[in-house]
């Protein structure tokens, strides 16, 4: 028995001897640090850029089904997807320098830096050649590209740059520094600045239009409404050709109009900087920060005195926005227009989703939208949105 | 300055809250243990009560005694110990404070016990001031931890950390409204957005307010940061993440409490300030300031102010 003691007693000993004294962790060595390699994380250059795309993926507008190698059915792109409810990467823009990207109905332009022939590159629906003529076989033209492709422009020289880009319901401009736009797509309205030609297909259509100069100045920058367009030269005229159905072209006319004419009414002795559409509502501002408007007004986007819902010539909006200091964007959606002043306030009219809560659907007065909404808080009191931009139904601000 | 003359008095005015400036590694518990027993030893040694009297009836049974009155000995600190001792208050802090975090901290005695409950669940908003350190990334997130691993900085730039703390800023306003507890297409979620910020519903989650770059230096940098919810260790996580998205590593270096609701440094004490007279005084300057804003206890909308 005393034995057992004895061996119970001895096993016990060193289990209590090889205790540590005391619990806490172990402190590593500090010249440790000093082994450690120094990494160097991979780092992008200031030239860099991401571009991201969402929306309704099926028409191929956002150009990112990608062939995947030789197999056949519905495995036969990467990304198949009819929506894209995130941004996602699109890594063509990746890869070219693209410096301009337009989208129009269910398809997309987009301009890259380059000194060779394919400066543009379009993808998406292409029914009336808005996006060039692309053909695997002779005389059987794409309807859809899933995938950018590019736009043979016959452009005079390879120097030339695109400044701009712009794209309507089914027509393009393309705006280059120093050879006028050149327009492609439908032109059932004139939208394309040429003749209008009541036979002509659309459809697999070789047809570009170069419209090099207008009134004898060059022009500076491009917008598309639905079915017309504008173009502001170098001094802020403001010419106009396309449907005019709604007044939209802001000509004193309801008709169409092929040739690109001067717009009437109150702007012609102003300095225009922009002009926003993307229905068929039109915004003009001047360099003073000036409003003014013509087009469809069926939600009172452009308020006249009379009941009048289209307005064929442009007018002052002076008294409409006074009080709300000195504007520097605007942007005209479907059935709503918005401003942006100086100040950093958002103030938006018309009808719709307005950004004023589930609940307001119309406001006939500029409305501001509570700056909270945009980041502004006592936190962050210098919060300012600078740019605004919208689609037919939504809008988007840039602080 | 109060002038106490007596210790029962004194005692009986101990009642609310008080700031302190917690000093870094050394956890709240131990401030709230020395504030304690800093209190018991200046109540201790200001003058005391008269000793209580014991009576003392003397003489033989059967003729007329003698009812005297003498000092209770049993009562004499020297015999029963001390008068005031530190299980004779009650103590609670508002909001914990990490470790190695240092900075504004409230602490309720006795009756002050509810008013830190309170504010506990009024939950105001807390300003941080977080050093970092840029280049080393440590297994614990914080200096005093163990070198992961080691990247060059030299790209980092001001324009840069800024644009990376504006893009943290913005994605937590999303969680704020998620955590509002309101449908987020509602006409209610929208009024409350459109006055500004949103106090959370629980305090599960942590949310950021507001994040800037007051100072960078390469590669020392100080963050501030608006928070409610937080914890010294998800803001040691928050130091972390901004270094892999500027494309190196970073640990932080620091973590200061500026503020705490309206309470801030100005008010805080010091350590070689935690004596009766001043604890007394800043105890008052607490309940001013707690009159003078009702918010801070009992919040009247979601609405979030500072």
């Amino acid at each position: 028995m005393n034995a057992i003691k004895l061996l119970v007693q001895r096993r016990s000993y060193p289990l209590i001897f090889n205790r540590t004294a005391t619990t806490k962790k172990k402190i590593h060595d500090p010249s440790e640090e000093d082994r450690l390699p120094i990494f160097q994380y991979p780092i992008s250059k200031s030239s860099d850029r991401r571009v991201y795309v969402w929306g309704l993926a099926e028409t191929g507008a956002l150009g990112i089904h990608m062939p995947r190698g030789k197999k056949k059915g519905k495995k036969a792109y990467r990304n198949n997807f009819s929506y894209a409810w995130h941004p996602i990467r699109s890594s063509f823009c990746e890869r070219f320098d693209v410096t301009n990207i337009a989208c129009g109905y269910g398809f997309t332009v987009a301009a890259v830096k380059t000194k060779e022939q394919h400066k543009v590159f379009g993808t998406g629906i292409n029914t009336d050649s808005q996006i060039g003529y692309h053909a695997p076989r002779m005389g059987h033209p794409l309807e859809m590209l899933v995938s950018p492709a590019p736009i043979f422009i016959p452009y005079a020289s390879l120097e030339t740059k695109i400044t701009g880009l712009a794209a309507g319901r089914a027509h393009t401009l393309i705006l280059t520094d120093n050879e006028g736009v050149f327009t492609l797509g439908n032109n059932a309205y004139g939208q394309c600045g040429r003749k209008i030609n009541p036979q002509e297909e659309y459809k697999g259509s070789m047809v570009s239009h170069n419209i090099k100069r207008l009134g004898k100045e060059n022009i500076k920058s491009v917008c598309c409404g639905q079915d017309h367009s504008l173009f502001i030269t170098e001094s802020g005229k403001v010419y106009a050709c396309g449907w005019g159905a709604d007044g939209q072209t802001g000509l004193g006319i309801y008709e169409n109009q092929g040739f690109p004419a001067r717009v009437k009414g109150d702007i012609t002795s102003e300095n225009i900087v922009k002009v926003a559409s993307t229905a068929d509502c039109v915004l003009a501002l001047s360099d003073r920060g000036e409003l003014f408007g013509w087009g469809n007004s069926e939600y009172g986007q452009v308020p006249m005195n009379s009941k009048q819902q289209q307005v064929n010539m442009s007018y002052a909006l002076l008294s409409f926005t006074k009080g709300l200091g000195k504007i520097v964007d605007i942007a005209a959606g479907g059935s709503f227009c918005l401003i942006c002043n100086d100040q950093g306030d958002v103030f938006v009219w018309g009808f719709g989703l307005l950004g004023l809560g589930p609940n307001v659907q119309h406001t006939s007065k500029p409305t501001q939208i509570p700056a909270p909404l945009f980041g502004r808080n006592e936190f962050n009191p210098e919060c300012m949105v600078t740019k605004v931009a919208c689609g037919i139904g939504h809008f988007s601000s840039d602080n | 300055m109060v002038n106490i003359k007596d210790a029962a008095l004194a005692y009986k005015t101990l009642n609310g809250i008080i700031c302190v400036y917690k000093p870094s590694c050394v956890s709240v518990r131990q401030v709230q243990n020395t504030i304690l027993t800093h209190l018991c030893r200046d109540l201790n040694s200001l003058p005391d009560r008269q000793l209580e009297k014991r009576v003392e009836i003397i003489g033989a049974t059967n003729e007329p005694m003698q009812v005297k009155m003498v000092p209770n000995y049993a009562d004499h600190p020297l015999a029963c110990g001390p008068r005031y001792i530190k299980e004779d208050f009650r103590c609670s802090w508002a909001t914990h404070l990490g470790l190695f975090s240092s900075g504004v901290l409230l602490i309720g005695i006795n009756d002050g016990t509810k008013l830190t409950y309170q504010i506990n669940t009024a939950r105001p908003t807390r300003a941080f001031k977080v050093h970092g350190q840029l280049g080393k990334a440590t297994d614990t997130y914080f200096w005093n931890g163990r070198t992961m691993e080691r990247a060059s900085y030299n790209h980092v730039t001001r324009e840069k950390l800024d644009r990376v703390v504006a893009h943290i800023q913005a994605a937590h306003q999303k969680t704020m409204f998620e955590l509002s507890g309101l449908h987020m297409e509602s006409q209610t979620a929208y009024d409350l957005a459109s006055q500004g910020l949103i106090r959370p519903a629980n305090s599960k989650l942590p949310i950021i307010y507001g994040v800037k770059c007051v100072h960078f230096d390469s590669p020392n940098f100080t963050l501030e940061i608006q928070s409610v919810n937080e914890y010294d260790k998800y803001l040691w996580t928050l130091v972390h993440d901004l270094g892999i998205q500027l494309k190196t590593a970073a640990h932080c270096t620091g973590l200061q409490c500026v503020r705490q609701g309206r309470f801030n440094l100005e008010l805080a004490l010091l350590r070689k300030h935690w004596q009766l007279n001043h604890i007394l005084n800043n105890m008052d300057q607490c309940r001013q300031l707690l009159e003078e804003n009702e918010n801070l206890l009992k919040p009247k909308s979601a609405h979030l102010t500072v």
